[in-house]
């Protein structure tokens, strides 16, 4: 009953969607007010900014923010205005602008420079961003900011950097895998241009796919979903590429230990067009295939690659296409040619995004998108005439338009449809032998997703602010498939299962004072397709599968409360947010599940639930020689399963209820810049041996109840240097050195702990050992960086 | 890489080893390894039973162990295991018609050419253990033992009482062997043995193999269970490892593991088994060989109320073999 009204609301939506476009543009016409509007760009790369702030000088109230494409529109009555814009790292621009009609004013920014060793600083009013915005759990970390920090082999990662900001925890030692407020590894939304990324990680989640070089901003939303966003329960990673030097050539690059990299970008044509292109892989096993030849491991291999595009077309001021491509590789390759012995492993994501920016009017900015994404996952391998393989992967297509309307100063609107048709092939595994062959015969799965939104982001007047928005999603699973249940058969794009939901989103905002306010937020989310992982971190192996007539929709609802503060003129600003996340249908393998690759994994799960409550303590400096921030969360997170242990409550695998972060960066001069992490948080939970009791001769183990036991806590600190030998900001070619070094103090964070039965059926006795690994002891490296521009 | 590895354990040990694999390629030269002492958990010993009855031409006679859990310790000494033994046990089997009551029998009682066999009969190596153990032996054969039986356990210990049941499954023969060289480049001295099965369609069929070599007591192999969702009504062949002793590492070699030698004489068990006997089995096998730095705990199935352990039906057929030269 709820599911057909769900979709009768999805094409109310449609309707309402053309009426709000067709009144917008008829009201801009009849107001007695007049907009500005345009993009802000980097005056050196004509790079389009996100997230500027432009508002009136003398009335910081009257304010707009660039979108993602650095789109701003603010209306005004008629008048005379002295505009400022400001973003971080740029000096601020300010004009006079009579406004007595509509007008498009597009603005340079250029980059803070040193002078006299004293860094141009934002304005004030940029400052208290974090006051003024509705929005909570939200950070924003420019790529630049990333490459400040100490970098494990020096490859400087987006993910690594993200776990350091509070609320946000690492799935493991060195992995760039994450959880947010106790919500699992798949419950985060992890998009490159807006093109999902199922596995955002290389070699093990050690490497993130995201080469830092083609990115340009990142974006993690931990707290009030805002209602644009769907499909998963507990965090968005919004990470967007660079569009590409519209004004001259520009070459970066980076000689590390482990991989090296390469970004072209520059114009097409001057002012309307850029393409970048970026490449990365590593080689370090190429480098060793010379002393493998003849060998017994000849033709082993390892390497990942990735590589990034992006090109984009002005064809006016109110048109603009984009294309962004991702396409990255793990390539792992054992031979053992004496043994007649092979195996590959190749798997990876391919992404792409085509994107046309549409401007309706001065205040109405639309978005479509059309977006493709594919993962894949295989195994190869073989002995003699005997060849096995697996496959397994996901497919989207995705259609989706995004208005925005910048109705006044006081209410900016967001509506959009989003259309996705997935295909899921699970474990897919194929044996033959000579003329023998056999194979599991588990169709793909396909599915229909919808969903439709809109929000308002609105200034109540006096000092209260609210954001409300309305999703409404869909999941239709349709054949080919056969039912499990009911045997029945359904065809090509034959409803199997719908499901729906009804998604409100609602933060508030109360400015208590210019420095100071409190939030507070609920977020109702969705999740129609699930990784559930068996192992104590994800691997690429893991099989997403879909919501089906076995397969609940996960979902899940977030209270969220906050204060938010600023000190020492606004350069000091800080938050505590607390949090209770409630989380239904959520999946994992029994306890005694085996894992075999002739049945399917929805088969094997177990449903149940989950909260998770914390609180996070905030403080971050952004500006000045020394800035970063200071971050810690105090959480639990608990499951409950009728299958395991009768549904016990216990403590989720991502259960650490402390987590510190100081996270420094120091320009010492203006050849050295330092910087600075430390970390410290609970271990990880792990499920201890009670003991052992004997079958056939064999020592077996038995366990206790499930994350009872907790290994030592993790603590590590890292520091870096970089040396920019010329660093004029005028020279053609620039080159800097970084020097890292990862764990300082080697301190030996547990990786894992097993252990092992020996019997000695000599002496009749059992040994049995416990051993704890650890992973990365002190590491220092070396990376060369360099940059070459036409100028 | 063999058939029955692959198939049962593609998702879990190949694959998880293979990424352990591509994890020591990169890091090994980092990593390190330090012995790790948990905090001992304070636990009360679990009553564990291990009983086994078989139907069959070449069926063992019924008998089950009890013993008790061993709490997490360093060394598990020939003497800690004797004592682990419970020697004051009333064990009653439930045929169906009648309740038969197990005899307690303490190897150090009976006749020393007699104690070899026994050993032999409960998996031990008899060259190597001088255990005293005692076993609940049904002597008399009075259990009536066949297919399609149902066999109800009972055991009391002190004031407790476990209790479990099983089933005695038709059964499914092997139907004909094959030695083959090796694979790769072939070992003269070694073959490897094929059989094949002709699996009845109609419903689903367990499987659990032993082999033994000249003579010498039958073991189960690393993966001894399976069941024939992958060949359910056909005509299908796999290898046959040869089994070896677990918590022996140490001589695993993967170029000659699973291989007879030839001139051998072998014996091959085959057994069909019923579903909850077969979840014992597999989850036990596949938590063996589960841990690593992506591994995760297995909880062994247990059919065996109040307690741990496996009461097992069996429908067992034996071949012999000679491996040829």
């Amino acid at each position: 009953m709820q599911v057909f009204s769900t979709i009768k609301l999805v094409r109310v939506l449609t309707f309402i969607t053309i009426v709000l476009v067709v009144f917008s543009s008829i009201s801009s016409v009849q107001a007695q007010k007049f907009t500005l509007n345009g993009y802000v760009k980097d005056a050196s790369t004509g790079e389009t900014v996100i997230g500027a702030l432009v508002f009136v000088s003398s009335n910081p109230s009257l304010s707009a923010v660039t979108n993602t494409y650095g789109f701003y529109s603010i209306t005004l009555p008629e008048g005379t205005y002295r505009m400022k814009y400001s973003y971080i790292g740029y000096a601020d621009q300010e004009f006079e602008v009579l406004l007595n009609k509509n007008t498009d004013l597009s603005v340079e920014l250029s980059e803070g420079v040193l002078m006299e060793e004293v860094v141009i600083s934002s304005s004030k009013d940029e400052k208290k961003r974090n006051i003024e915005g509705t929005q909570m759990g939200t950070i924003t970390l420019p790529v630049e900011n990333i490459k400040k920090l100490p970098a494990i082999f020096g490859e400087v990662d987006v993910l690594k950097a993200i776990q350091l900001l509070p609320g946000v925890l690492s799935a493991g030692e060195g992995t760039s895998g994450f959880y947010v407020r106790g919500g699992g590894p798949d419950q985060n939304l992890v998009l490159l241009d807006e093109a999902l990324v199922y596995n955002s990680g290389h070699l093990l989640g050690f490497f993130s796919v995201f080469n830092a070089d083609a990115i340009k901003n990142t974006t993690l939303i931990t707290g009030g979903i805002p209602a644009n966003f769907g499909g998963r329960l507990s965090s968005v990673l919004d990470i967007q590429m660079k569009e590409g030097n519209n004004q001259g050539y520009e070459v970066e690059g980076g000689i590390g230990l482990i991989s090296s990299r390469l970004t072209v970008q520059g114009p097409i044509q001057k002012d309307k067009s850029s393409f970048v292109i970026s490449g990365r892989r590593t080689y370090i096993l190429d480098l060793l295939q010379p002393a493998l030849k003849g060998g017994d491991f000849e033709g082993t291999n390892y390497y990942f690659y990735d590589l990034n595009t992006k090109w984009n077309y002005r064809f006016s001021d109110k048109n603009r296409l984009y294309f962004s491509g991702y396409f990255g590789n793990d390539v792992l390759k054992l031979n053992q040619p004496k043994r007649d012995f092979t195996f590959s492993l190749p798997y990876g994501n391919k992404t792409g995004t085509l994107r046309w920016n549409h401007l309706f009017s001065q205040k109405m900015f639309m978005n479509v998108s059309a977006i493709y994404n594919d993962y894949k996952f295989e195994i190869d391998g073989g002995q003699a005439d005997f060849n096995f393989k697996v496959f397994s992967g996901v497919k989207d297509w995705n259609l989706k338009v995004d208005f925005e309307n910048y109705y006044n100063t006081n209410h900016t609107f967001k509506f959009g449809l989003n259309y996705t048709y997935h295909t899921l092939t699970p474990n897919t595994a194929s044996a033959s032998n000579g003329e023998v062959d056999f194979k599991t015969e588990f169709e793909p799965k396909y599915a229909n997703e919808y969903a439709a939104y809109f929000l308002d982001d609105m200034k109540l007047g006096g000092k209260w602010a609210l954001n409300s928005g309305l999703r409404l999603s869909a999941f239709q699973q349709v054949g080919p498939y056969t039912s499990k249940i009911s045997g029945e058969r359904f065809g090509k794009f034959d409803t199997a299962k719908l499901y729906g939901s009804i998604e409100p989103r609602v933060n508030l905002n109360y400015k208590a004072t210019s420095r100071m306010s409190i939030k507070a937020g609920i977020a109702y989310t969705t999740q129609y397709i699930h990784l559930v992982s068996n192992s104590s971190s994800t691997l690429p192996a893991d099989v997403w599968v879909p919501s089906t007539e076995i397969v609940k929709p996960q979902r899940g609802v977030q209270y969220s409360i906050g204060w938010f503060r600023n000190f020492l003129d606004d350069n000091y600003e800080t938050s505590i947010e607390t949090y209770y996340k409630d989380l239904r249908n959520q999946i994992d393998y029994s306890d005694s599940y085996v894992n075999d690759i002739r049945t399917e994994v929805e088969d094997a799960f177990v449903y149940g639930k989950g909260r998770a409550y914390g609180l996070e303590l905030f403080i971050k400096k952004s500006r000045g020689k020394l800035n970063g921030w200071i971050g810690y969360s105090l959480s639990k997170t608990e499951r409950s399963f009728t299958g395991i242990e009768d549904g016990r409550w216990y403590p989720a695998v991502y259960d650490r209820p402390h987590d510190f972060s100081l996270v420094a960066n120091y320009k010492l001069s203006k050849k050295w810049d330092l910087g600075l992490i430390g970390i410290y948080g609970s271990g990880k939970l792990y499920t201890p041996i009670r003991g052992f009791f004997l079958v056939e001769q064999n020592l077996n183990l038995f366990y206790g109840p499930r994350n009872s036991n907790r290994l030592d806590a993790y603590h590590r600190m890292d520091i870096s240097a970089t040396y920019t030998p010329k660093p004029s900001g005028k020279r053609r070619y620039a080159g800097s050195w970084n020097f890292s070094v990862y764990n300082v103090y080697n301190r030996k964070n547990p990786f894992f702990i097993s252990f092992d039965t020996k019997t000695n059926s000599e002496t009749g006795s059992s040994e049995i050992e416990g051993t704890k690994v650890t992973l990365f002891p002190i590491i220092p490296s070396i990376t060369y960086n360099f940059k070459w521009n036409q100028k | 890489m063999r058939y029955n590895q692959f198939i049962r354990h593609l998702g879990n040990m190949n694959i998880k080893n293979t990424f352990g694999v591509m994890l020591l390629f990169s890091i090994c030269m980092m990593s390190c390894q330090d012995p790790y002492f948990p905090t001992t958990l304070e636990s009360e010993q679990e009553i564990v039973v291990e009983g086994y009855v078989e139907a069959g031409a070449s069926a063992n006679p019924t008998f089950v162990l009890v013993t008790r859990s061993i709490p997490f310790i360093g060394k598990v000494t020939s003497e800690k295991l004797a004592s682990l033994f419970v020697k004051d046990a009333v064990v009653v089997v439930n045929d169906g018609q009648k309740d038969v009551i197990l005899n307690k029998l303490c190897l150090s009682e009976i006749p020393p050419e007699l104690r070899a066999q026994a050993y032999e009969l409960l998996g031990f190596n008899p060259d190597s253990v001088t255990l005293d153990l005692c076993i609940y032996v049904d002597a008399l054969n009075s259990i009536n033992r066949k297919e399609g039986g149902k066999y109800d356990l009972t055991v009391k210990v002190g004031d407790k009482t476990l209790t479990a049941s099983t089933t005695i499954p038709r059964f499914v023969g092997l139907d004909s062997f094959d030695f083959r060289p090796t694979p790769g480049v072939p070992i003269d001295t070694l073959s490897q043995l094929f059989c094949q099965i002709n699996d009845p369609g109609n419903s689903i069929d367990y499987y659990r193999y032993f082999t033994a070599t000249e003579g010498n007591g039958l073991i189960a192999p690393f993966s001894s269970v399976t069941n024939d969702l992958f060949f359910n009504g056909k005509k299908f062949e796999f290898p046959i490892a040869k089994a070896q002793r677990r918590g022996q590492g140490g001589d695993f070699d993967p170029s000659t593991f699973g291989m007879f030698r030839r001139g051998d004489t072998i014996t091959i068990k085959w057994c069909t088994l019923d579903r909850a006997h077969f979840d014992f089995w597999n989850t036990r096998d596949f938590s063996s060989n589960n841990g690593g730095p992506f591994g995760s705990y297995t909880r062994i199935i247990t059919n065996i109320k109040g307690g741990l352990g496996i009461w097992g039906g069996y429908s067992v057929g034996e071949y012999e073999l000679i491996v040829p030269k």
